[in-house]
C-alpha cells in the first residue's frame, strides 16, 4: 500500500463542481469531488460513460475551470484564472494523452513530439527528441507522418509528446480505448514504466477493470460523485 | 521546428485550398499591377508619341478638338483642310523656330502584288495614310529619320521633290505590305470633287527605320504631288510648329496672333495630351473599379479560406492549446499562414502581370485605340514592391479575425467539436 502522506501532492482538489447550464436545466457533471494526486503514483478514475471522468481530468489538467471548489495544481490555485493563466499552469506541469491520439497530421512523428517544446520556447536538439522517441520504441518512425502509423504507434507518439516537456503529472483520457487488447496492454505497461522511472503523477480514466487493478489507487465516479 | 515552418507545413498539407487561395490573391494582384502599369505607361506613351511628332503646336482647320488630338497620332477620316497661305504667314512669326506643312490623305490600297499582278488576298481594300510633306522642313523637324538597310533595302533615299510617282514607306506599312526598295505600290485615290477613284502606281525609293511612332504607318510623298493627286491644290491638313520658347504665356500669345486667320485653330500638343488623358480617364475609373472588386473578392477569399481552415482544424488548435500553446502563439501561427498565402499570391500575381503585360497591352490598345504606339503598360520595380507590400498588409488585416477566432477557442470545446 502506498503511504500517500509521504509523497508530494501535485494536484489537490476540494469540493470540485462543474455545472453546465442548458436553458432551465442544470447538468451537474461533477458535484463535490475531493481528490489528491501524488508524485510517482498512478491513479485510475473508473466509471461508466457520462459519469464525469473526462470532465474531472479536464479540470485536473487545467483545460477547463470548475464552477465551484478549490483546485491547486503544483501548488498554484487555479480558481478564477483566465485562459492565458491556465496555459501557464498547464505548461511544463501537465502532459495530456487523448483517447483519439490527436496528433497533428501535417507534422512528422519527431515534429509532433517537439511541438510542446516549441510552444514553451524550450531549446531542444534532434538528439533530445530521439531520446524521447527511443523511450517509447519509435525511434525508427521519427520521419513518418501520423497517417503512416498504426493506432498503437500513434498512441505512443502521443505519450512521447506528453513526456517531452518533462511534466509533473501525466494525464490520459481512456488511452487504450481506441486500441486492441494486446496493443492497449503494451501501451499501458509503457505508461506505468515511465511513471515509475520519472517519478511523475499519473492519472488515467478508463472503464477497463483489468487496467484499473494495475494502478496504485482507483476512484469510482457515478453521476459526478465519487462512490468509492 | 519554428512557427514559420509549422505554418508552411499546414499550408502544404492542404494543397488544393492553398493553391486556390493563392490563385485568387494572384489574380487580384495581377489585375491591380496591370492597372497600375497602365496608369504609369499610358501617360508616358502619350508623351512619347507626342514627342515623336517633333513639334509642340499644330495649326489646323477648325473642328472637333478631340479629332484634332487623334488626327496626328493615328490618322483619321473626315479630314478638314486649311489654305496653305496659313503656312507662309505663320512661317514669318518671330516665335517660330521650325515649321513644316503636312497634307494628309487617305488612299484606298489595292490588293495587288508587288509587281502589279492580282494578289491572293480576299479582294477587300483598306486605307493607307498618305502624308504629303515638304522634305526640307520635315527633315529639320524630324532629324532622327534614317533609312532601313540590308538586302532589298540598301540604297534607300528620299524622293525627288518634283517627282509624282516616288514614295518613301514607314517601317510598319512596308512590313505589312511586304514592300522593299524598288518595288511598286498601287493605291487608288478619289480626288476632291470626283466620284470614281483613280489608280496610281508608285515606286518605293526608300523604307524608313522603325521609330516606334505613328510615322511607321505612313506613306510619304512630296507635298505638291499629294495635293495634286487628291485635287486639293494649295490646301494643307496641318502645319506643325516648334516654338523658340514653349510655355503657357508664349503659347497664348502665339495662339492670339494666329486665330485671326479664318477657319483656323491653334492646338498645343499639351492640350492634345490633356485631351487624350481625359478621354482615357473614364476607362481608367472603370478598370480601377474592376481592380478594386478583384482585390475585395481576394480579401474575402483569404478570410474565407483561413476561416475554413480554422474550423476544419478546431481539434488541432485545441490540441495545440492543450499541449501548451498560448492564445498569442495560436494567433501568430494562423496569421503567419495568412502572410504566406498573401505573400506567395502577391509574388505570383506580379509574375503573372509581367508575363501577361504584352497581352494586356494589346487588349488595351484594341479597346482604347488612341494612337499610342509605345508600350501602354509600364510595370516598374517600385510598382511591384508597392503591390506586394499592399497585398501583404491587406492579407494580414484579413487574417486578424480568423486568427482571433482561433486564438480564443477554448481547448476542451475545440477538441470536443472535432470528435
Amino acid at each position: 500500500m502506498i503511504q500517500n502522506n509521504e509523497k508530494k501532492v501535485l494536484i489537490k482538489g476540494r469540493n470540485l463542481k462543474r455545472y453546465y447550464y442548458r436553458a432551465a436545466e442544470t447538468v451537474k457533471a461533477l458535484d463535490g469531488i475531493d481528490i489528491d494526486v501524488f508524485a510517482g503514483e498512478s491513479l485510475c478514475i473508473l466509471g461508466a460513460s457520462g459519469s464525469g471522468k473526462t470532465t474531472l481530468i479536464n479540470l485536473l489538467s487545467a483545460l477547463d475551470a470548475p464552477t465551484e471548489g478549490e483546485l491547486f495544481i503544483d501548488g498554484k490555485n487555479v480558481i478564477g484564472l483566465s485562459e492565458n493563466q491556465l496555459v501557464d499552469i498547464r505548461r511544463g506541469v501537465i502532459g495530456y494523452v487523448f483517447q483519439k491520439f490527436h496528433l497533428i497530421p501535417t507534422l512528422s512523428v519527431a515534429e509532433n513530439v517537439a511541438l510542446p517544446l516549441m510552444f514553451l520556447g524550450m531549446p531542444y536538439s534532434d538528439r533530445d527528441i530521439d531520446v524521447i522517441l527511443d523511450s517509447v520504441g519509435l525511434l525508427d518512425r521519427r520521419t513518418h507522418k501520423p497517417s503512416e502509423l498504426s493506432g498503437g504507434q500513434m498512441q505512443r507518439v502521443a505519450v512521447a509528446r506528453a513526456l517531452a516537456v518533462k511534466p509533473k503529472v501525466l494525464i490520459a483520457d481512456e488511452p487504450t480505448g481506441n486500441l486492441d487488447k494486446q496493443t492497449g496492454d503494451d501501451v499501458f505497461a509503457l505508461f506505468l514504466d515511465l511513471v515509475k522511472q520519472q517519478n511523475i503523477g499519473f492519472i488515467l480514466t478508463t472503464h477497463n477493470l483489468e487496467l484499473a487493478e494495475r494502478c496504485d489507487r482507483v476512484i469510482v465516479l457515478e453521476d459526478g460523485k465519487i462512490i468509492s | 521546428m519554428n512557427f514559420f515552418k509549422f505554418a508552411l507545413k499546414n499550408l502544404i498539407g492542404r494543397p488544393i485550398r492553398t493553391v486556390l487561395t493563392i490563385g485568387g490573391v494572384a489574380l487580384a494582384v495581377a489585375v491591380a499591377v496591370s492597372l497600375g502599369g497602365f496608369n504609369q505607361g499610358y501617360k508616358k506613351a502619350i508623351e512619347g508619341s507626342i514627342e515623336q511628332l517633333g513639334f509642340q503646336v499644330m495649326v489646323m482647320a477648325k473642328g472637333c478638338p478631340y479629332e484634332a488630338a487623334t488626327l496626328m497620332l493615328k490618322g483619321g477620316t473626315g479630314l478638314l483642310y486649311l489654305p496653305d497661305n496659313a503656312y507662309t504667314q505663320i512661317k514669318e512669326d518671330p516665335d517660330v523656330q521650325a515649321i513644316t506643312p503636312i497634307f494628309i490623305g487617305l488612299a484606298e490600297k489595292q490588293n495587288v502584288g508587288i509587281m502589279g499582278d492580282e494578289d491572293e488576298g480576299d479582294g477587300s481594300n483598306a486605307f493607307t495614310i498618305m502624308s504629303g510633306i515638304d522634305l526640307k522642313s520635315f527633315k529639320e523637324m524630324k532629324p532622327w529619320f534614317t533609312f532601313k538597310t540590308g538586302e532589298g533595302y540598301d540604297g534607300g533615299r528620299w524622293f525627288d521633290e518634283n517627282a509624282t510617282d516616288e514614295i518613301v514607306m514607314g517601317y510598319e506599312v512596308a512590313e505589312y505590305e511586304n514592300r522593299k526598295v524598288g518595288d511598286t505600290f498601287y493605291a487608288s485615290v478619289t480626288p476632291n470633287g470626283a466620284v470614281e477613284p483613280v489608280m496610281h502606281e508608285f515606286k518605293v525609293v526608300g523604307v524608313l527605320e522603325r521609330t516606334g511612332s505613328q510615322d511607321d504607318g505612313s506613306v510619304y510623298i512630296p507635298l505638291k504631288a499629294a495635293q495634286t493627286i487628291f485635287n486639293r491644290p494649295n490646301e494643307l491638313t496641318i502645319v506643325g510648329i516648334k516654338l523658340k520658347e514653349f510655355n503657357g504665356i508664349r503659347m497664348r500669345e502665339f495662339e492670339g496672333r494666329w486665330l485671326r486667320i479664318p477657319e483656323v485653330q491653334v492646338v498645343s500638343l499639351q492640350q492634345v495630351k490633356g485631351a487624350l488623358i481625359s478621354l482615357i480617364g473614364t476607362a481608367q475609373i472603370m478598370i480601377a473599379a474592376v481592380a478594386i472588386i478583384a482585390v475585395i473578392v481576394a480579401i474575402i477569399g483569404v478570410i474565407n479560406a483561413i476561416m475554413m481552415s480554422v474550423f476544419e482544424r478546431m481539434g488541432e488548435i485545441g490540441i495545440m492549446k492543450a499541449v501548451g500553446a498560448s492564445r498569442k502563439q495560436v494567433f501568430i501561427l494562423i496569421w503567419i499562414e495568412t502572410l504566406f498565402l498573401t505573400l506567395i499570391g502577391a509574388i505570383v500575381g506580379c509574375l503573372l502581370a509581367i508575363v501577361g503585360s504584352g497581352a494586356v497591352d494589346t487588349a488595351l490598345r484594341y479597346l482604347l485605340n488612341m494612337g499610342v504606339t509605345t508600350d501602354m503598360v509600364d510595370i516598374t520595380l517600385p510598382l511591384l514592391v508597392l503591390a506586394v507590400v499592399s497585398a501583404v498588409i491587406l492579407g494580414l488585416l484579413a487574417g486578424i479575425w480568423p486568427s482571433l477566432r482561433a486564438a480564443n477557442l477554448r481547448p476542451v470545446q475545440a477538441i470536443r467539436s472535432s470528435e
